[in-house]
């Protein structure tokens, strides 16, 4: 079987503008993953051609890139998931800095990831054991805690696309996390800093984020109960 | 911490919360307002209907609150819609200075319009 991917181009060192280039690809199968396809040309056809990958399992959130105009993870889609029989296009993820063709600069989004405080703060003595928690406060924070922090998401959002500022689902869904996890002892501190209008304001629930994101999080259920959280608190 | 990551400081919530709460009490008045103008057994366009409707006081304040509460709901969610773009200060100040006239003004303009009855 022969698939045609469209993949975006782009070395800041030697292009003026990103740039398409088609390869056709010989030998692969409807089980192929779009990974497997990108290693086949990197590995024979160029060796030039670059993009992150590392688990190749879903797993460490590396290769999430625009796959025929969606956001998605190459490891985590089959050729037969996509309208393969056409040409497939790939690009990075888009309201990036590109660094290389696609690969993209996350410094920013994960600034914001920072932002937020991404870890459990606690003021009191720690018990003898450990801290613990009930399975139902546990379960609360299980779908939030399935974040791999691909970016696909972020890039996704229209909010962050108009307004580089904004603070993006993802780290907004990292607040989530630590907020309402019983064992935190500063969710004021956590609340305070989404809770500004480059912040949590600027979700106006559109969605995109929930499209994107590979893990299938129900991301912006949980930036509302944020919201609903600091309706509470300021009203 | 990076100031670039904080637009005005100052909780976001009670104006969140107000544009959702103007906007369903606009729901409810405006379905109220059309039953009133073109549904009732009452209704009618002309100078003296609408003059005679006006004598009620309750009317009056009904409508003072229709409009107070639809320069905020509007105002507000164009000054949202502009909060969307990153902008230079001095941009956003021109804006939101802007609304605020254009709020102030409309709002006079239709008090003094209804009270005028
Ligand atoms: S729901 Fe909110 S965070 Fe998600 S894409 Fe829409 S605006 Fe962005
Ligand atoms: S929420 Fe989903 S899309 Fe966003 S970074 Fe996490 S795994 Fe990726
Ligand atoms: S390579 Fe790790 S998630 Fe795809």
């Amino acid at each position: 079987m022969q698939v045609t991917f469209r993949i975006q181009k782009y070395n800041p060192e030697t292009d003026t503008t990103p740039y398409y280039k088609e390869f056709v690809v010989d030998g692969v199968d409807e089980t192929w993953r779009v990974l497997d396809v990108l290693e086949k040309i990197k590995g024979s056809m160029d060796g030039t051609l670059t993009y992150r990958r590392s688990c190749a399992h879903g797993v460490c959130g590396s290769d999430g890139m625009r796959i025929n105009g969606r956001n998605r993870l190459a490891c985590s889609i089959l050729l037969k998931d996509l309208n393969y029989r056409n040409v497939v296009t790939l690009e990075p993820l888009p309201s990036m800095p590109v660094i290389k063709d696609l690969v993209v600069d996350l410094s920013d989004f994960y600034k914001k990831y920072e932002l937020v405080k991404p870890y459990l703060i606690t003021k009191t003595n720690p018990p003898e054991a450990e801290r613990l928690q009930s399975n139902e406060d546990a379960e609360k924070l299980f779908e939030s805690a399935k974040c791999i922090l691909c970016a696909c998401c972020s890039t996704s959002c229209p909010s962050l696309w108009t307004n580089e500022n904004y603070l993006g689902p993802a780290a907004l869904l990292k607040a989530y996390r630590f907020t309402f996890d019983t064992r935190d002892e500063a969710p004021e501190e956590r609340l305070d800093i989404v809770d500004t209008q480059d912040g949590i304001w600027r979700c106006h629930t559109i969605f995109n984020c929930i499209e994107a994101c590979p893990k299938e999080i129900n991301i912006t259920w949980h930036i509302s109960q944020l919201k609903k959280a600091l309706v509470n608190r300021e009203i | 911490m990076s100031s670039k990551y904080y637009g005005s400081r100052g909780s976001g919530a009670p104006s969140w919360y107000l544009q959702r709460v103007t906007g369903v009490v606009l729901f409810v008045v405006a379905i109220g307002h059309y039953i009133l103008m073109h549904y009732h057994i009452d209704s009618g366009h002309t100078y003296d209907a609408v003059l005679a409707r006006m004598q009620n006081p309750l009317y009056k304040m009904l409508q003072i609150t229709f409009v107070v509460i639809g320069l905020y709901h509007g105002l507000s969610g164009t000054w949202n819609v502009f909060r969307d773009y990153k902008m230079p200060g001095w941009l956003s100040w021109t804006i939101l200075g802007l609304l605020y006239t254009a709020g102030v003004a409309f709002a006079g303009l239709g008090i003094a319009t209804i009270l005028s009855f």
